[in-house]
């Protein structure tokens, strides 16, 4: 395995560190995040590998399994919502204008491919908030060639209308309380960032052409031998080690069916990258 | 409902938690056309597996594919069922004709171990004559024609020494096993597996210090690597790993770990920087078990 050096940096402008949280309210949250929750909802199959799971805290049909982000002025609490009071107590106390609220669940070796968001909503602005309750060092978020270890105690913002994707490389499960929420005066009150801890943030290093020729060939032997899911996963995950260019990744795969004379497969890596970047 | 049906559905929720992970791991090491047949053995095929026991795998693959497939081994496990590790080669298992490789996968809050035999299907009755074992998959297709090539990169790989890195993760794994001996009481197997712990230390300091000793074993260890104050701080450290209980307790084993990743800090300091992470999460599953 190579050693990926990593040089530690400020957050990206796409991520904050926000308010501190007590810690007796962190351990609440993590008590109500392994204990209540049942039956996680796994959705937006196309922008994961199988491991991220969510439920609603809040929405605008109050059922938990509803999952799917989408416009949500007026919210209500979910059922799932009404047994957390320690989520209710610090959903309450943030005092923003919440559009949707929900827990997110991130097993060992899942992870969120290189994806925009919010690009099927209107214009109105919005925000992302994250509330990390339970975490690992290998869980952490790739923006603009940057990991950012969103550590537990603290509120964090994320604008992710860039290009980001997240990882939980060898867990335990990561559990994050995020918060969709509207721009407001009480979210731009909130929004006063502050620095991260030592080691939150590294920006990854360029890859090499002999460490990108040397994952191309072990992804192509992969495919060759007919594992195309692993082949593919193989180079999705050059995102999460090294700071690649937007969509990078993506051209990869297409390259390598194209390499394969399996020009279907090239085209349909193509579109995908549009969709998943928003550049359909 | 009758009730055969009903005691079926009893039965499925007791079964051991890796009976999943087996089910997977056939499913994702099938999906190739290589692939001619898995078999499980050891306790799973001699009907003894409790919650603890690894999952044995025998995997037959077609003589021209069976280099291409060991070559992606490691990326297919890390990329499928996210082992934490590269596969560590082993050298516990008989040597039956092909390569043995050992993963640590973490599957519904624990860590489970998985132990690929992967063999030329020229080689496969040779292996099946050794082990009692269970056929689980078999593909469709003919059998291939033996390959040449097989015996040379088997032979090869067999003979060639690991590096620090393969040996940081030898430690890792022989840790893993050695919290199962504990926890099932198994005193034996717990002492000649941390003599090999012992033993794999030894081996990373050599390696990543004396590449190219011409001493056997623990011999000459104070003239060669005690030449320099790095060296014989290894030296101290190995000294105090070998001078703990023969069978580890599980507060033992914790502390022989801790020692023998310092020395591999400051020994091959890359080694251990490139499974940083990786170790973090070795050490919160070996805590769970």
């Amino acid at each position: 395995m190579t050693v990926i050096p990593v040089a530690e940096v400020a957050l990206p402008a796409e991520v904050a560190a926000l308010r501190h949280l007590e810690s007796s309210t962190v351990e609440r949250l993590r008590h109500e995040a392994l204990t209540v929750p049942r039956n996680w909802v796994t959705e937006y199959g196309d922008y994961q590998n199988g491991g991220w799971h969510t439920l609603s805290l809040m929405n605008d049909t109050g059922d938990p399994r509803d999952v799917t982000i989408r416009d949500c002025p007026r919210p209500r609490p979910t059922a799932l919502l009404e047994r957390m009071p320690a989520m209710q107590e610090l959903l309450a106390g943030l005092g923003v204008r919440c559009m949707w609220a929900r827990l997110a669940r991130l097993d060992h070796g899942a992870f969120l491919w290189e994806h925009r968001d919010y690009g099927e909503l209107d214009e109105v602005e919005r925000h992302r908030l994250h509330v990390p309750v339970v975490t690992n060092p290998s869980a952490y978020l790739v923006v603009g060639g940057t990991k950012v270890h969103m550590s537990v105690g603290r509120v964090w913002r994320l604008t992710p209308t860039s290009p980001h994707g997240v990882c939980n490389r060898f867990g335990p499960s990561r559990i994050h309380l995020i918060i969709d929420c509207y721009a407001d005066a009480a979210f731009h009150d909130l929004n006063q960032g502050d620095a991260a801890a030592a080691g939150d943030a590294a920006r990854m290093p360029e890859p090499s052409q002999s460490v990108l020729d040397e994952t191309v060939t072990t992804a192509t032997g992969l495919a060759e031998l007919g594992y195309d899911h692993a082949a593919e996963t193989a180079l999705l995950e050059l995102f999460y080690q090294y700071a690649l260019a937007e969509g990078r990744a993506y051209d990869l795969i297409a390259d390598m069916y194209a390499g394969l004379h399996r020009d279907d497969d090239a085209e349909r890596w193509r579109s995908k990258k549009n969709v998943m970047l928003g550049l359909a | 409902m009758n009730s055969t049906r009903l005691l079926d559905d009893v039965a499925a929720v007791n079964l051991p938690r890796q009976f999943g992970l087996l089910e997977k791991t056939v499913e994702v090491i099938s999906g190739s056309d290589a692939v001619h047949s898995l078999h499980v053995r050891g306790s799973l095929a001699a009907g003894t597996a409790d919650r603890l026991s690894d999952l044995d795998f025998i995997v037959a693959v077609h003589d021209p594919s069976f280099g291409p497939f060991i070559r992606i081994i490691d990326t297919l496990m890390s990329a499928e069922l996210g082992a934490i590790l590269p596969g560590w080669r082993d050298t516990i298992v008989a040597r039956m004709g092909g390569l043995g490789y050992v993963f640590l996968v973490p599957h519904e809050g624990k860590l489970h171990q998985i132990d690929l035999y992967a063999v030329p299907v020229s080689r496969l009755d040779t292996v099946l004559a050794q082990t009692k074992a269970m056929p689980v998959y078999q593909s469709d297709g003919e059998h291939s024609q033996r390959h040449s090539q097989v015996d040379w990169l088997i032979n090869s790989t067999l003979e060639r020494p690991y590096t620090a890195q393969e040996l940081l993760v030898e430690i890792l794994v022989l840790g893993h096993m050695i919290r199962k001996r504990i926890t099932r009481g198994q005193r034996y197997v717990a002492y000649a597996e941390m003599f090999a712990l012992h033993t794999a230390t030894k081996n990373l300091i050599k390696t990543a210090l004396t590449p190219g000793s011409a001493f056997y074993g623990w011999y000459q260890l104070a003239e060669e690597i005690g030449a320099t104050p790095m060296g014989r701080q290894c030296l101290a450290d190995l000294d105090r790993l070998i001078s703990g209980h023969p069978i580890p307790t599980a507060d033992d084993l914790t502390a022989a770990l801790t020692t023998a990743l310092d020395v591999a800090e400051r020994a091959a300091p890359d080694a251990v920087a490139g499974l940083r992470t990786a170790i973090s999460a070795y050490w919160h599953y070996l805590e769970l078990m």
